[in-house]
């Protein structure tokens, strides 16, 4: 898909060997870390620790995935990890509230608590949309408001004590399940990327996204709604992080105003970035995003099984990410030099 | 309030005396202010006493400071996400240096010169690592202080092992916190003593001129022959050193080095300063905004707090706020430039 873009550019030919280079870059250093680290300990390739990886990797690249679409229409979402905490809030009082009135009734109990949580998702992206689209407030501020104002309604619901009453049957045989041996997480995840990667690529929302975060007064002047689209930006980014808070729920079996947070937030943006994801707008492709949200996962794994104190752990996390960007933009002038 | 603003709005469609316009827009936050509390004084009287508004000032005068030190970034299009953990770090460093010099048995001048050296120096450590990654590297900001964000954090909590750090000495409590002049306390002292200094940088020198250019048209910096990354990689270091001078003032306060001290504070900073009127869009804002927007949010939550309003609700209250400050003051932007 860049390709098409880039190929456009009067340096094509550069421009698709900076890709080459890009897409070699993240996935290289993924394999030398696994290398690195199946050498170093043979607990790390152990199946459990595998598992508990790709579960790990699956729930921050569905946010990182909605996060990347934002930052791609030239926008942030500070409000992902909020958004993980009420939906998973909502989603278990939802079915706590519905298992009450309608006892033994597991398919509407379940079908209301997850449209609750997901429906929590679109009106804080609506929000978020509308704010930033038409009112034009900076999508910084806003969605540090709604962050702020997210996390303090799911505290209010809750009073900070994690909620309990959900059906058996959606913490055993969906949240905990694995099929084909692998933990329902990465079925979701997989799903959602493989439905972004489509998005991105062969759908005008996706191709209107990238132009908007590209140029948005050529956009604009070729007939693009801005507005429409930005809005469908933060709302993909809301429902993403609703559903990783559904599934965090359905895992852990009760829910809680703790999940997500800055950490998820923080996470996302990282993910997203290492990814290749130009702040600048207008560049970034999802599918990297989820592989550098893999990285992330084994590198936090890797520090704990090699007894790195988790207190050093961020400083290795922030050197990377600099490291990264900074080696992107020296790629980038070196380019714009030629 | 929604009356005041009401009236300001019918004026605002008399386009004619766009002078008069602007005047009434910069009343808009003042007049808010002076609503706020009395308001809050209906319900509870002990608003308005002599001590409650002591302590309003006093509180203020932190975030003040951290506004002003978030305000000279934003003037560039940049921001610092680190200044909460460079808190933290700071105030750690701070109170391992005094309680350091102190066991092996130095003089108080010593001791107090250990802390402050330590203090200023990790501070302004931590200022020419954002300043370098984003000036020299060509990083963007919110990637590069997201970095030593995590660094910070890090180096804090291994250096304290996530515990508090006891050992300060009492003459510093007494010096930063305790102490008062003229009947003032220290803090109120420091913050305006700092707040004038700065205003008197931003409005008289050419670095604080600079700053505005570079904010505006970072370009037409550059052609002017203005050095562009030299002020920059300043602007970043006068930011932490700031940040320093605010954490050493905290830790004075609380009598212990704390690895969480700078918490939320890059956001509730960055909320300050933007609520004040600083534009994000870089070039626009001051002392003054920063110093009204600290003031706004302190006797926002000094009010509710007194009035009980639920900890929870004041998160979902504050995040409008910021929305709602920001919305008003793109509204007034442009009105202004109509």
């Amino acid at each position: 898909m860049s390709t098409a873009l880039t190929a456009a550019e009067p340096r094509g030919t550069i421009g698709l060997r900076a890709i080459a280079g890009r897409i070699g870059f993240l996935p290289g250093l993924l394999l030398l870390l696994v290398a690195g680290m199946s050498a170093v300990d043979p607990q790390f390739y152990g199946i459990i620790n595998i598992l508990n990886i790709l579960r790990n990797a699956s729930l921050l690249a569905i946010v990182a995935c909605g996060q990347a679409l934002v930052i791609v229409a030239g926008g942030f979402d500070l409000s992902v990890g909020a958004v993980v905490a009420l939906a998973s809030v909502v989603t278990a009082k939802t079915m706590a509230a519905t298992a009450a009135a309608f006892p033994g009734n597991v398919v509407l109990v379940i079908a209301s608590g997850v449209a609750a949580g997901l429906g929590c998702g679109v009106v804080v992206g609506l929000v978020n949309g509308f704010c930033v689209a038409k009112l034009k407030v900076s999508g910084f501020v806003v969605t540090l408001g709604t962050m702020s104002a997210t996390a303090g309604v799911g505290l209010m619901i809750t009073n900070g004590i994690p909620v309990y009453g959900m059906p058996d049957i959606f913490v055993k045989s969906f949240g905990r399940a694995q099929a084909f041996g692998l933990p329902t997480a990465v079925h979701v995840a997989l799903i959602v990327i493989i439905l972004m990667v489509f998005a991105q690529r062969r759908t005008l929302f996706g191709r209107y996204v990238y132009a908007i975060g590209g140029n948005v007064d050529a956009a604009v002047v070729s007939g693009v709604s801005i507005q429409r689209h930005i809005v469908g930006t933060y709302v993909v980014s809301s429902v993403l992080a609703a559903l990783t808070g559904i599934l965090l729920t359905a895992q852990v079996g009760s829910g809680q105003a703790s999940f997500g947070g800055d950490r998820m937030m923080l996470q996302s943006i990282a993910a997203a970035v290492i990814g290749g994801v130009s702040l600048r707008g207008g560049v970034g492709r999802v599918e990297l995003v989820a592989i550098s949200a893999l990285f992330l996962t084994i590198l936090g794994n890797a520090l704990n099984l090699l007894h790195v104190d988790s207190r050093l752990q961020p400083v290795f996390l922030g050197v990377i990410m600099v490291a990264a960007v900074a080696l992107d933009e020296l790629i980038r002038r070196r380019r714009g030099r030629v | 309030m929604s009356d005041l603003e009401l009236s300001v709005m019918a004026k605002d469609t008399d386009r004619a005396k766009p002078l008069s316009d602007r005047c009434v827009w910069n009343a808009v936050l003042p007049a808010a202010l002076v609503v706020l509390l009395f308001g809050f004084a209906a319900f509870d009287r002990s608003v308005l006493s002599s001590a409650n508004l002591l302590n309003i000032a006093q509180q203020t005068s932190y975030l003040a400071l951290f506004a002003m030190a978030q305000t000279v970034v934003i003037l560039t299009r940049g921001f610092d996400l680190a200044l909460g953990p460079t808190v933290s770090m700071v105030s750690v460093g701070t109170a391992l240096a005094m309680a350091g010099a102190a066991a092996t048995g130095h003089e108080t001048g010593v001791v107090l010169l250990a802390g402050l050296s330590a203090g200023f120096g990790l501070g302004i450590a931590c200022g020419l690592f954002n300043g370098v990654v984003i000036a020299l590297l060509g990083v963007n900001p919110f990637v590069a202080t997201l970095g030593s964000y995590n660094i910070a954090i890090g180096i804090a909590t291994t250096l304290s092992s996530g515990r508090p750090v006891q050992g300060v000495p009492k003459i510093f409590s007494e010096l930063f916190y305790g102490g008062s002049l003229f009947g003032v306390p220290a803090a109120i002292v420091i913050t305006v003593a700092v707040g004038i200094v700065l205003h008197l940088i931003l409005s008289r020198t050419v670095f604080g001129r600079s700053l505005y250019i570079l904010g505006t048209n970072s370009r037409a910096a550059a052609v002017a022959g203005l050095p562009v990354k030299r002020i920059l990689v300043a602007t970043y270091v006068l930011c932490s050193a700031l940040a320093a001078l605010g954490a050493i003032m905290m830790t004075a306060r609380t009598g212990s080095g704390e690895p969480n001290l700078g918490g939320a504070l890059s956001l509730q900073a960055i909320a300050g300063a933007v609520v004040g009127g600083t534009s994000l869009a870089g070039g626009r804002g001051g002392v003054g905004t920063a110093v009204l927007g600290a003031l706004f949010i302190t006797i926002l939550s000094n009010g509710m707090n007194l009035t009980r309003i639920d900890g929870y609700v004041q998160m979902v209250v504050l995040g409008a706020i910021v929305i709602i400050g920001v919305l008003l003051d793109r509204l007034r932007l442009e009105r202004s430039s109509q």
